[in-house]
């Protein structure tokens, strides 16, 4: 008889008893199997001190300054006219109010669809049925909310990256055009999806994805203005690298 | 018995600096250096984010759980006294902020992670016939479902044992050691594409 997965992990721990840890190895002698199985294991514990840190994106930093500057002055942000120039001394108040927008959007909304639970609660009999319906009109207002907060924080970023856009050199302003397109293409076909199956969790996930990327998207372009205000060459190339290779 | 190995939690030094001008840094911090606090982050973003990244599951969470840990040091930093590194204090503030975003989440979503399993089972990382690639490794590990996945990652790549894994994540020692195994077992399946 094998023995079980937690006396193998506990055997590569160096966790077991001297009387398991006989019993595994005499087991090991005979099984190829499972002498297999801790190769992989101390394999893996092997790699696990190589992996390497991961570099957050060049837009990180300027995501937390726009939050701090929203923190020191939180509740004076206004928002500039329609058709407005802002001025260089709004904009900083600007970006804190668009940043507090992603952040209540992140912080408050990270969208999960509860459709798994529902599914599961479905399947087991007729009587759950009814809140298993109930259960999906639930999904389908926390999605709307989603979206709909989403939409406001792409509005406000939208605003922000279109006044300034003309501080962007042209050809880094097409890439972003060219990318915005690209996941406004993608945002309306998945919007139809979820229109034609409501209840539909890849459809839902796809939706909220590529709100998501826009978001992205149009924050890397007002970190990117903002890198270019302050003077950082190399801050502003690393971003507008990754926005190459995003529009690839 | 075999040798138990003795985990020790990964150390935290600042990139490139010394205790006492980690000192310096945190006054002028504290005094409301803007330049100051970059550094600090510079020092230890990646470090943060990768932990972030890691117990969130997703680079996206993992970016938004950076910013929420940095925006909150910004606030508590006053309250820093230097009984410990900077670099400790702020990893255990990351680590906190990453559990409590665990915890909310998990709540949120009342374990689903028997339905993950199925769903993880799919698709394989990659067929596994060489030894295994750090970036296999790194999207095997986003793949983990809940609950084993950041068991996982305190206790094999933080360094925490399991009493402390317990603690942290709110379960019984015992189950933070089947959680561990489980993820590894999940590891192992992926990259194996069993």
């Amino acid at each position: 008889m094998h023995p079980n997965e937690d006396a193998l992990n506990a055997y590569v721990d160096g966790t077991s008893s001297a009387s398991e840890a006989a019993d595994v190895e005499r087991h090991l002698a005979s099984c190829a199997s499972c002498r297999q199985t801790v190769d992989d294991l101390r394999e893996i514990l092997r790699a696990v001190p190589t992996l390497d840190q991961r570099e957050p994106p060049a837009r990180a930093w300027s995501r937390i300054e726009r939050a701090i500057a929203l923190d020191a002055d939180r509740g004076h942000a206004a928002a500039p006219r329609a058709g407005a120039r802002i001025s260089r001394a709004a904009i900083a108040t600007w970006l804190a109010a668009a940043a507090a927008i992603v952040v209540a959007t992140i912080v408050g909304l990270r969208y999960v669809p509860a459709a798994r639970q529902q599914s599961a609660a479905a399947r087991a009999d007729a009587t759950e049925q009814a809140s298993a319906a109930a259960g999906a009109q639930a999904v389908e207002a926390e999605l709307r909310q989603a979206e709909a907060h989403y939409e406001n924080a792409i509005k406000g970023l939208e605003q922000i990256a279109n006044a300034e856009q003309s501080s962007l050199d042209p050809r880094t302003a097409a890439t972003l055009q060219k990318n915005l397109a690209v996941i406004d293409q993608a945002i309306s076909e998945s919007r139809a999806a979820v229109r034609a199956q409501p209840a539909s969790e890849p459809a839902q996930q796809s939706l909220i994805e590529n709100f998501k990327t826009k978001i992205g998207l149009l924050q890397d372009t007002v970190a990117l203005i903002n890198e270019m205000r302050k003077g950082n060459e190399a801050g502003a190339a690393q971003i507008v690298s990754g926005l190459k290779q995003k529009g690839n | 018995m075999a040798a138990a190995k003795q985990r020790l939690p990964i150390p935290f030094p600042s990139k490139g600096s010394s205790e006492g001008a980690d000192l310096d840094l945190v006054a002028r911090c504290q005094a409301g250096d803007a330049a100051a606090f970059e550094t600090l982050y510079r020092q230890h973003a990646a470090r943060i984010y990768t932990l972030a990244c890691r117990m969130a599951g997703s680079p996206e969470d993992g970016e938004d759980l950076l910013q929420e840990i940095f925006l909150q040091a910004h606030r508590k930093l006053g309250s820093f006294k230097g009984d410990s590194a900077i670099g400790t204090w702020l990893y255990r503030l990351a680590l906190n902020h990453c559990l409590d975003y665990v915890r909310s989440r998990q709540a949120k979503m009342s374990r689903i992670t028997d339905t993950l399993d199925a769903e993880t089972s799919l698709e394989p990382v990659a067929r596994r016939e060489t030894p295994i690639a750090k970036l296999d490794l790194e999207r095997a590990i986003e793949r983990l479902p809940e609950g084993c996945r950041e068991a996982f990652v305190l206790h094999d790549v933080e360094g925490l044992d399991h009493k402390e894994v317990g603690e942290r994540l709110g379960i019984a020692e015992g189950t933070s050691k089947s959680q561990v195994f489980k993820a590894r077992m999940k590891l192992r399946g992926f990259l194996r594409g069993k």
